[in-house]
C-alpha cells in the first residue's frame, strides 16, 4: 500500500513537471489581460491613443516613467504595411515595435531618424521586397522596419523634461499619424 | 482463497470493491498533485521577484532581456500575465533598487543619499515608486517623488548627491512621501551602455542611509 502511494506521488510530480512546462509555454498564446487586450479597449486598430498611465487604469508600460508621455497603435500587416508620421522637434522620442504577444521586436530613437521627424514603415520581409522594387515617393525619407509578424503594437515615446514641455510634447504625440499604406507601384517619371 | 489471511477481520463483502477504490483514488491523487502541483508552481514562479536574466550592479538590478523574444519563458509569460510593454534596448534601459547599498530594504521613514557618477546617457530618471513600478503619489509634499538629468545639479567632477528624504533638502532632493516600503526606479535613455559593452561593467551610484526617522 505505502509502496503503491509513494510511485502515485512519484507519478504526480512528475506530471506536475509536465504540467507546469506546458502552462509556463502556453500562458503568453492564451493570456487575455495582455497588452494588445489592454489597448483594443482603448482605442481601434490604427488609432493613436495615449497611454501615459491613469490611477485607477491597469499599466500598460513596465516601468512607466513620470517624465515620458507615450502613444501606441495597433497595426495589421494582412492589411498592408504600417506606415507611422508624425512632426518631431521634441527634446528625444523613441519608437518600439511590439509582436502580438508584447514582445519588444525592434526598437529606435530619433537618433536615427532624418531630421529628428518622425516617419517610419513597419513590413513582413515579403512586403519590404514588394516596397523596395518600386519605393514610393512619400517613403524616400523613411526608416523602414522589417518584422516577420502580422499584428503588432507600435509605441511612441516622449520625454517631458519639465512641465513647460507638456504642451509641445503633447502636439508632437497627438500629431502622430497611423495608418495602413498599400504599397503601389511607382511611376515610371 | 489466497487472499482470505490478508483480511484477519473477515473477508470483505464486495472483494473486488477494495482494489477498484483504491486504483481510483490512487489515480485522483496522481491527477491532483500533476494538476494542482503544475499550476500552482506556475502561479508562484511568476509571482517570484528575482527573476532569470537579471543584473545586478550595487543595489540596482535589470532586466535587459525582460519583453524581447531572447528572454527566458518565466519572463516571457510574466509579460504576457501582466500585460506590460517593456522599453526597448536602443530606447534605455531601466534599474530598480529596493535596498540600499548595505542590503538594506529601502524604506520611506529613512533618508538616503545616491551618490556617485551616472553611466553615459542622453539623459536618466530617477524616481520613487511601489513595488509595481509605478511613481508614489505625492501625498501633499510640494512636489512629485522624480527627478530627471536635466534638473540635476552636479558637483565640478560631474558627479551627483541626491538627497532621497521627506524633508526639503538642499540641492538636489527627491521627495519622498508617506511611509512604508519604496523602490526606487532609475532609467538611463539612449544609452550606449545597453547594446555593447555589457551592462554588468556600468559603475552605477551608490544609495547610503543617512539615517531614520521612526
Amino acid at each position: 500500500m505505502l509502496r503503491q502511494v509513494s510511485y502515485a506521488v512519484l507519478v504526480g510530480l512528475v506530471g506536475a513537471g509536465i504540467v507546469h512546462i506546458v502552462i509556463l509555454l502556453r500562458l503568453p498564446a492564451f493570456s487575455e489581460r495582455d497588452a494588445w487586450s489592454n489597448l483594443a479597449a482603448r482605442a481601434p486598430l490604427y488609432q493613436v491613443a495615449r497611454i501615459s498611465d491613469r490611477p485607477g487604469a491597469p499599466a500598460l508600460l513596465q516601468s512607466p516613467d513620470p517624465f515620458v508621455d507615450a502613444v501606441a497603435c495597433r497595426f495589421d500587416l494582412t492589411e498592408g504595411i504600417a506606415h507611422l508620421s508624425g512632426p518631431g522637434g521634441v527634446p528625444f522620442w523613441s519608437a518600439s515595435v511590439y509582436d502580438r504577444n508584447g514582445q519588444n521586436i525592434y526598437s529606435f530613437t530619433d537618433r536615427t531618424a532624418t531630421s529628428g521627424a518622425l516617419d517610419f514603415v513597419v513590413a513582413t520581409p515579403v512586403q519590404m521586397t514588394e516596397v523596395r522594387k518600386a519605393l514610393p515617393q512619400e517613403f524616400r525619407a523613411s526608416v523602414f522596419v522589417e518584422a516577420p509578424l502580422e499584428e503588432g503594437i507600435v509605441v511612441i515615446r516622449s520625454l517631458v523634461p519639465d512641465e513647460s514641455y507638456r504642451p509641445e510634447v503633447a502636439a508632437f504625440l497627438d500629431g502622430i499619424a497611423c495608418r495602413s499604406v498599400l504599397p503601389e507601384p511607382a511611376g515610371l517619371d | 482463497m489466497p487472499a482470505a489471511g490478508r483480511y484477519p477481520g473477515g473477508r470483505p463483502r464486495c472483494p473486488s470493491s477494495r482494489p477498484m477504490l483504491r486504483t481510483v483514488s490512487l489515480a485522483a491523487l496522481i491527477l491532483t498533485l500533476a494538476v494542482g502541483g503544475g499550476a500552482l508552481s506556475v502561479y508562484w514562479a511568476l509571482g517570484a521577484r528575482e527573476g532569470v536574466g537579471a543584473v545586478a550592479i550595487g543595489p540596482w538590478v535589470s532586466f535587459p532581456d525582460l519583453g524581447t523574444p531572447g528572454a527566458d519563458p518565466y519572463s516571457k509569460a510574466r509579460i504576457a500575465r501582466q500585460g506590460l510593454l517593456s522599453l526597448g534596448l536602443a530606447e534605455g534601459l531601466t534599474f530598480a533598487a529596493d535596498r540600499d547599498s548595505d542590503g538594506r530594504a529601502l524604506s520611506r521613514d529613512c533618508r538616503y543619499e545616491i551618490e556617485g557618477t551616472f553611466p553615459p546617457a542622453r539623459f536618466w530618471t530617477l524616481y520613487a515608486a511601489d513595488a509595481s513600478h509605478r511613481m508614489l503619489p505625492p501625498q501633499g509634499l510640494p512636489r512629485r517623488p522624480a527627478l530627471n538629468s536635466l534638473e540635476a545639479l552636479r558637483r565640478q567632477d560631474n558627479s551627483l548627491s541626491i538627497a532621497v528624504a521627506r524633508q526639503a533638502t538642499p540641492g538636489n532632493w527627491l521627495a519622498v512621501p508617506g511611509n512604508g516600503p519604496m523602490v526606487l526606479v532609475l532609467t538611463l535613455y539612449d544609452t550606449p551602455s545597453a547594446s555593447s559593452a555589457g551592462i554588468a561593467d556600468l559603475a552605477l551610484p551608490a544609495i547610503r542611509e543617512i539615517g531614520c526617522d521612526a
